[in-house]
């Protein structure tokens, strides 16, 4: 039983981590590497509003104003004139990820800081005491999935989007605005980011640092979904459980790797990856 | 650079000279105490105190007439805690700056990497950082605590608590593997008994699996070894929010990082060479001067700025038994000498390795650390025995 | 310029005048490097020994990412490996001659290997750059990881210190590095500026049309990245002899993304920009980042953003680029060899069907093409006759039925191996090699016939008549030795052209060749593909919209509608059916 929570929590985690950088993926079609940056942002979101007397719980819709704001910048400066470079795209925003870290460092320091939990205590769940925040973070990213869902199949924007994503250059010629739609994306991803910086919190300790251990299983999940929600939803699912079975019965060191590795061994195996069947 | 050296210098000298009514005649070229130290990375948290003990113990060896009647100075590197780091900073300090000693806390890497540079650079080396054990050079001395001086007394104390049945979890690093085997010969050695034994590495902060084995194994006490900083506090927060209350203690948490986790680290066993709580003479005036010294600034001493502060003035003592700042002389001379500071009476005399008086102590409610036991004089044990 | 060319009639001279510069800069380096440690200081010979390292390890991801288009963050675990094969043969067997020669032979042979490794997992049909990126980035991870819990045996976290090293003293490794930083960045030089060095640009310009020229461009790219994981890991037994210690960060992404923002501020494909961009960052890292790591990675960092946004050149984009001083090459012609004219089909297609998902693109298409036909596809957009090509001269590609080529199935063979069985394809938008010369290119398009040297470049260019006369033609043979970049649309088809058949396919794959084209360069093409058909015997599918330049040239004509292949017959049969004329009378409505 806890084993499956573990599993659950565990893949909801990996899913609330990954899916501000699903998005970017889906529609730009490169890894935002700035990634690890923005959901240290939004960490650190928290501290700024709890250190002014706000509700931690108000940090929430202001880490998704913060991080579409930088996102919105981002995307103009930095990734927009370099469209056609796709892989300079990348390293600009892996070199602004390092820019963010030192000017969180040089304002907020290298200490740790600690705002308050969202949630604290346990739940017993079948007479088993269990973290109720990580069973928060199950119903946070169920919220989340559906909202994905949501705005992909009933809103505009979520159509656009679904045109540029098969095919840019058709969805151009039928008049949608896609420069537009690529930057509505990146805001949505960096917002989405930055709110998993807050959700991340409780777990964990805030540092300019604290992003990067979640970044490579976060690339490499998102690698492997393409460019649908099921498909990370069940990337998520599958290693997660990979990952929580592994650090459970042979050792949690392998457990660390065990999502990338999975991940790039299956995508040369299977290069659709989860994407399609 | 050569101007800028030496306008630096002329700085230090006139700020010295400030201070104090004259150095002795004779040799009045100051003595150099090199200090490279994680001022970025991962020890950059604690970097600051360290530094600030090395000014305080600095400034009262130069208002008391400095060493051998020269005054002392100050070159602090940064060494990115990493070995690359070290090894860019020892080179600028032993080969640029040319000082006379090289006294500072840092990672194991960062030590490695060092110790082959001043050893081509045949300068004494005082190692100020607890670690965990067996690093041997013939210029290196260590005053910080090796797990057979830390681990002890909490083992103690939780067997005398009544716990029979140990989980142990760390980070996977040099420190945290060495700290956790020695704690499972000890404990095993002592008739306890370990039911679970987990890493993670270190930059991994979900300890979920660990702590779902750590419930099921029916353990009646748990060890944590992590490293300092994040995956402490990440482990700490977790197992708390998992709702799991045996006796915890914790070989790798200072007291600045229990205060900033408040509640979370109500409860855990420490142990520690040096407690801001230790009621003594030397470490009231300690605190003092460093209050008076930085004011709002200061950092609150811990577990390794109060041993560089000491290694200083052992090395004042080397210099003054030796009565020259030849490496060789002062190497003979640091393991006979010995000063008593906040930490007690203190001696590099085993091994290149020091005796130490080690506390037990038990966060509070409000974060503050209070001292339940105390063990005079314990021995590192068989650290380098070719030494 | 001229004068050097005749002067050897077979193969570029090493040296031309600017390589005769570089030479001699290169032996006063060298001279410098050999009696540097007379009047450097201990200091500076220390931080620069190790520069000189980091600056070879520069120079490998400079070959990759700068050269081959491979953007990789995990040099640094081959470095790491190298080094750490070395420290623990060291600590664990022991000193002695023996032992160190042991280490090198393992510090080379493993990062290899397991560079081939990463090679096989990165380069595979159809994956993509960035799956490549993000690979790199999980073998350091995964590395520095096994050596955090080797423990004791790894040293973990402290890493390995204390084992014998060589004992050259720091004068010597000063050298020792100074020298094989000199050699190295020589070599690459030579070549990268090689006929496969050409290979290595065309692959990172163009990785499609290099494949669709028969060059095996994921072989390259894992042979590539095995040699250089090779030179890395000597690089790293350097390093754990002359710092005496191995620890786990020099494995580790954070130093392989090092690697990059050198690269990237030194100029990106320029060997010596990247070098010297490692020199100089760590090298005045070690006077500044001691007083101010924080602001120091800062500066870094914005000057990085800065200069992929504004100076992908880096900063050897600075220096004027220098005018190419590469003369016109000579063309030679290969002597016609008429394609045996068998009875037998080259190509034969049975119930060849493709779908996508439920949409289906193609059903139910037979055909036969024998050597010297000269077979016209038409039909209305959309119809599937670029993904009938591509079916062709993909073996890759999902479909159902068969297609045999030259009495083999094509099933699951790239396009290099398709190429290698006969195909030849040119593409509808002209697919050329954008930073290269058309003498380039067409080097390019015989690489597989005459294997580009890797010290220097052939002279001359050997190409079949057909070749030579679409060249002489379009007056492309006068502009051997300009820049692709700065042809006209008509220019660049024609090239394209001239580089198919070059290759000497047996069936030649044309998707709308004359789309853009004038009413002479169409003639002119028109030509061209009869005396290759019909001369020479070679095979042609043709994809056209003009009926006209069809009915012109082909032998038959293939109706495609709606993914059938609606008809297949002789030329008035099909341009005078009711079925075309429905079909075209449709498309002008449209």
């Amino acid at each position: 039983m806890a084993l499956l929570l573990d599993i659950a929590t565990t893949a909801a985690l990996l899913f609330i981590v990954s899916a501000g950088l699903f998005v970017i993926f889906g529609v730009l079609k490169i890894i935002n590497f700035a990634h690890a940056a923005w959901l240290t942002i939004g960490a650190y979101t928290t501290v700024v509003a709890t250190k002014m007397g706000l509700s931690p719980w108000l940090s929430l819709p202001l880490a998704v104003l913060v991080g579409g704001l930088l996102g919105a910048v981002t995307e103009i400066a930095i990734v927009r004139p370099l469209y056609r470079r796709s892989l300079d795209a990348i390293l600009a925003t892996w070199g602004l990820g390092v820019v963010i870290v030192q000017v969180i460092t040089l304002t907020f320091g290298r200490d740790m800081q600690m705002p308050p939990a969202l949630i604290t205590g346990t739940v017993d769940v079948l007479g088993l005491p269990y973290s109720s925040y990580r069973l928060f973070l199950l119903v946070a990213a169920v919220i989340m999935a559906l909202a994905f869902v949501l705005v992909l199949e009933r809103t505009r924007l979520g159509l656009n989007a679904q045109a540029v994503i098969m095919n840019e250059t058709l969805a151009r010629a039928l008049g949608i605005n896609t420069s537009r739609v690529r930057l509505v994306t990146f805001m949505l991803g960096s917002a989405i980011a930055a709110l998993a910086g807050v959700l991340l919190t409780p777990l964990s300790s805030v540092d300019p640092t604290m992003g990067i251990s979640w970044l490579i299983g976060a690339f490499m999940l998102v690698m492997v979904s393409g460019t649908s929600v099921t498909a990370l939803a069940l990337a998520c699912l599958c290693f997660g459980a990979a990952q929580v079975l592994v650090s459970t019965w042979i050792s949690p060191i392998l457990g660390s790797v065990t999502v990338a590795v999975l991940c790039a061994v299956m995508l040369r195996l299977h290069p659709k990856g989860f994407a399609r069947g | 650079m050569k101007q800028m050296k030496s306008m630096r210098f002329g700085l230090l000298l006139a700020s010295a000279l400030a201070t104090t009514p004259a150095f002795a005649q004779g040799d009045a070229t100051p003595i150099t105490i090199g200090v490279p130290v994680g001022l970025s990375g991962a020890n950059s948290v604690v970097a600051p105190a360290v530094v600030q003990a090395t000014e305080l113990a600095v400034d009262q060896i130069n208002a008391a007439g400095g060493i051998l009647g020269r005054p002392v100075k100050i070159a602090v590197a940064d060494d990115a805690s990493g070995a690359a780091g070290a090894q860019t900073a020892y080179n600028t300090l032993v080969f640029q700056d040319d000082v006379d000693v090289v006294i500072t806390m840092e990672t194991s890497a960062a030590r490695n990497a060092g110790i082959p540079i001043v050893e081509e650079g045949e300068k004494p080396f005082i190692y100020s950082s607890f670690y965990e054990g067996r690093s041997c050079s013939p210029n290196m001395f260590v005053n910080g605590w090796v797990p057979e001086q830390q681990v002890p007394p909490v083992v103690e104390k939780l067997l005398a608590d009544g716990a029979k049945n140990f989980f142990l979890i760390g980070s996977d690093y040099a420190f945290g593997r060495g700290m956790l085997e020695f704690s499972r010969k000890y404990i095993e050695e002592k008739g306890g008994k370990i039911v679970g034994e987990e890493y993670l590495p270190m930059d991994g902060s979900d300890w979920t699996a660990i702590l779902s084995n750590l419930r099921s194994a029916g353990a009646d006490a748990v060890i944590t070894s992590t490293a300092g900083g994040t995956p402490n506090v990440t482990l700490t927060k977790q197992l708390r929010a998992s709702g799991i209350s045996i006796p915890y203690a914790n070989l790798a948490v200072d007291e600045g990082t229990a205060k900033a986790m408040g509640a979370d680290a109500a409860g855990i066993l420490i142990s520690a060479s040096y407690l801001t709580a230790i009621d003594t003479p030397e470490n009231k005036d300690f605190m003092a001067a460093l209050q008076k010294k930085f004011g709002a600034e200061m950092r609150t001493p811990n577990d390794l700025s109060t041993p560089q502060y000491e290694a200083v003035y052992l090395y004042k003592a080397a210099v003054e038994k030796a009565g020259s700042t030849k490496t060789e002389d002062v190497l003979a001379a640091l393991p006979q000498v010995s000063f008593k500071g906040p930490r007690g009476e203190v001696s590099m005399s085993k091994q290149h390795h020091a005796p130490l008086t080690m506390y037990l102590g038990e966060v509070q409610a409000d974060g503050s650390v209070k001292v339940v036991a105390d063990f005079p004089n314990v021995d590192p044990g068989e650290q380098c025995p070719d030494l | 310029m001229a004068d050097r060319v005749h002067s050897s009639p077979k193969r570029g001279r090493l040296l031309t005048r600017h390589g005769t510069g570089l030479a001699l800069l290169g032996l006063l380096t060298l001279a410098l490097v050999l009696l540097g440690p007379l009047f450097l200081d201990r200091f500076t010979q220390n931080v620069l020994t190790r520069s000189m390292i980091y600056a070879m390890m520069a120079i490998t991801v400079d070959l990759l990412w700068g050269y081959t288009g491979i953007l990789t963050f995990g040099q640094s675990a081959f470095f790491g490996a190298g080094a750490y094969a070395t420290a623990l043969i060291l600590t664990h067997v022991g000193g002695g001659a023996q032992n160190f020669a042991l280490a090198l032979v393992l510090s080379v042979i493993l990062p290899m290997a397991l560079a081939a490794l990463v090679g096989w997992l990165s380069f595979y049909h159809k994956s993509t750059p960035l799956y490549a990126s993000v690979i790199s980035l999980v073998v350091p991870i995964v590395l520095s990881q096994a050596i955090f819990a080797g423990g004791s045996f790894t040293g973990s976290s402290s890493g390995l210190v204390g084992y014998p090293v060589m004992k050259l003293g720091a004068a010597n490794y000063f050298r020792l590095a100074g020298v094989a930083l000199i050699l190295f960045a020589g070599l690459a030089w030579i070549i990268v500026r090689s006929d496969a060095g050409r290979v290595l640009i065309a692959i990172r310009d163009n990785p499609l049309r290099a494949a669709y020229l028969g060059i095996r461009t994921q072989r390259v790219q894992i042979i590539l990245m095995t040699v250089l994981g090779g030179v890395a890991g000597l690089c790293g037994f350097l390093y754990a002899n002359a710092g005496r210690i191995v620890a786990p960060e020099i494995a580790g992404f954070g130093f392989g993304t090092q690697m990059i923002v050198w690269t990237a501020l030194g100029g990106r494909a320029s060997i010596f920009g990247p070098a010297l961009g490692a020199i100089g960052i760590d090298y005045l890292g070690a006077q500044l980042s001691g007083s101010m790591p924080y602001v120091w990675q800062l500066i870094i960092g914005v000057l990085f953003v800065v200069m992929i946004l504004f100076m992908p050149r880096g900063l050897a984009g600075l220096l004027p680029r220098r005018q190419r001083t590469a003369a016109a090459p000579t063309l030679a012609t290969l002597p016609d060899r008429p394609q045996e004219s068998s009875k037998d089909a080259l190509l034969s297609v049975t119930g060849l069907r493709k779908a996508y998902g439920n949409f289906v693109v193609l059903d139910g298409i037979e055909l036969e093409v024998r050597p010297g036909e000269l077979i016209s596809v038409v039909g209305p957009n959309g119809a599937g006759k670029t993904t009938f090509l591509r079916c062709l001269s993909d073996g890759t590609e999902t479909i159902q039925g068969t297609i045999t080529l030259a009495g083999q199935n094509i099933a699951g063979r790239p396009p290099e191996d398709v190429v290698a069985l006969g195909i030849g394809r040119k593409f509808q938008v002209a697919s050329v090699f954008e930073s290269m010369t058309v003498a380039e290119c067409l080097r390019l398009a015989r690489a597989t016939h005459e294997r580009p040297t890797l010290w220097n470049r052939a002279s001359g260019i050997h190409l079949p008549s057909a070749a030579l006369d679409i060249l002489a033609l379009t007056g492309l043979d006068k502009k051997l030795a300009e820049p692709v970049s700065g042809l006209s649309h008509g220019m660049r088809q024609s090239l394209e052209l001239a580089m198919v058949v070059a290759m000497l396919p047996r069936l030649i794959l044309l998707d709308e060749p004359t789309a853009g084209l004038t009413k002479a360069e169409r003639t002119l093409i028109g030509e061209v593909l009869k005396r290759l058909t019909q001369e020479l015997g070679y095979a042609a599918i043709l994809i056209e919209h003009d009926l006209d330049f069809v009915k012109e040239i082909s032998q038959r004509i293939v109706v495609l509608h709606q993914g059938r292949l609606v008809m297949d017959g002789p030329v008035e049969e099909v341009v005078n059916s009711e079925l075309v004329r429905s079909i075209y009378s449709g498309m002008a409505h449209d």
